[in-house]
């Protein structure tokens, strides 16, 4: 009996192959990278991946569920996302960062800690922009409302 | 299957050290951007040789297309992770959704094609606004520069895709000639997947009923992907009865979740008075936070 179906087990194992890749990809980045929205970003297409598995194997055996499975996926993904970007708004407005590492004081009991120092040395060299720093000159137009100046020449710390 | 393994080991090694060479972080003395070219390299010859183990019959288009958007996906997720700028993040992440929706629709599931897109098209250009108001530009910030040790990340994630590699090369297909005796022994199949319409040919006559009455169960007719007559049901007709019939449950279930997820960001974003022991509060109203600071001290 020939495989009738188009949709054959090696095209399956390539789709399985593919999710899995994304799926550790995602979670190499939640691991490593210290910027809340990237974590966010990788959690994202952790869910990616498991959905691309899901589509492979509901087409494979010829029903929906898969599909339906991943409508659900993509459901929670959208309710992470409003809470996760709630929880990024609240931290920054704690915090005036997205860096993870200043949320350390939460880790469980007996985890070694990294200071801003470590993080500092760690972090690769930039490369200087030739030339001084300049800011487009906007031409001002109509009447300058009064204000203090201080407003936004303060800095916020 | 030992050239499948020694390739398997060759991807996830190549891989695995081209992508440590291209998270942002400080390799001794050496410019980043020579780390990254050899990175970049090395992660390219694993994704290369990754693709050896995808094979995508079909028609010549629907092959090109499906190595276009694997590799699209993949390469993509690798560069989402791994530049330093947010920005640059967010937008190879939507180019990973934008391939696997082709994925998507390659495998027949073109309503979730257009959903996955129009979905995170918003939650992209969310996300968009939140790195611009946000985070730093350019990757500049010190926290965007340097990974949380990135050496043993890295090897706990690719060991983790050796061991789903590993164990998907080692599920063979179905023998199809096994299969098409209805009745035959079990032993005689050891095929791991076959397909729930086939094994439920192979049960159906003669077995003791129990078994193939609860495969009719669980794969009901309007769960299926074709028709009584094996024609191809109308897409999003299909989907819609299967959803609104077989999974009525979970599509209630899930109103519920979204309407939870609402309360509680709103419950999390509302601004309140940061609580610091050690200061007394003075605003009585507990409203003011830095941003609305800046807003209100022109006034």
């Amino acid at each position: 009996m020939p495989d009738t179906d188009m949709f054959t087990f090696e095209m399956l194992r390539s789709y399985l192959f593919v999710g899995a890749a994304l799926l550790s990809i995602g979670m190499l980045g939640f691991l490593a990278r210290r910027n809340l929205i990237v974590m966010f970003l990788s959690a994202e297409m952790m869910l990616q991946g498991v959905a691309l598995t899901l589509v492979g194997f509901g087409r494979y055996h010829g029903n929906w569920t898969g599909q339906v499975f991943t409508i659900v996926i993509l459901t929670v993904a959208a309710c992470e996302a409003s809470i996760a970007l709630a929880l990024i708004l609240v931290l920054y407005n704690r915090r005036s960062s997205l860096d993870v590492t200043l949320w350390q004081e939460i880790r469980e009991p007996g985890q070694p800690s990294t200071s801003e120092a470590d993080v500092a040395m760690e972090a690769e060299s930039v490369e200087a922009l030739a030339g001084p720093e300049s800011y487009p000159h906007l031409t001002p137009a109509g009447v300058e409302p009064a204000h203090s100046r201080e407003a936004w020449t303060v800095r916020r710390d | 299957m030992q050239r499948d393994l020694i390739l398997a080991f060759l991807v996830v090694l190549f891989g695995a050290a081209g992508t440590y060479l291209l998270l942002p972080h400080r390799h001794g003395s050496r410019t980043p951007r020579k780390v990254h070219l050899v990175g970049a390299g090395l992660a390219g010859l694993g994704l290369l040789l990754f693709a050896f183990f995808w094979t995508a019959p079909g028609p010549w288009i629907s092959r090109i297309f499906f190595y276009v958007f694997a590799f699209t996906s993949v390469g993509a997720g690798v560069l989402t992770i791994t530049s330093p700028d947010p920005i640059h993040s967010a937008l190879w992440f939507a180019a990973v959704v934008l391939a696997t929706a082709g994925l998507f629709l390659l495998a027949g599931a073109s309503f979730l094609a257009a959903g996955t897109v129009i979905v995170y098209a918003g939650a992209i250009i969310v996300t968009f606004l939140f790195v611009i108001m946000l985070a730093q530009m350019e990757g500049r910030a010190s926290y965007d520069r340097a990974s949380r040790s990135p050496f043993r990340a890295t090897w706990t994630c690719f060991v983790l895709l050796l061991g789903i590699i590993w164990s998907l090369l080692h599920i063979d297909g179905p023998s199809r000639a096994a299969l098409a005796q209805p009745g035959a022994p079990l032993a005689s199949i050891d095929p791991r997947l076959p397909r729930t319409d086939e094994s439920a040919a192979w049960m159906k006559p003669g077995s003791a009923g129990s078994v193939a009455e609860v495969i009719n169960r669980a794969v009901r007719s309007t769960a299926r992907l074709t028709d009584d007559q094996g024609l191809p049901k109308p897409h999003v007709a299909g989907l819609g009865e299967t959803l609104y019939t077989d999974h009525l449950a979970t599509v209630e279930l899930t109103g519920t979740l979204l309407f939870a997820a609402l309360i509680s960001a709103l419950a999390i974003a509302t601004p309140k008075a940061p609580i610091r022991p050690r200061q007394k509060n003075t605003s009585e109203t507990g409203m003011i936070t830095p941003i609305a600071e800046v807003g209100t001290a022109g006034v």
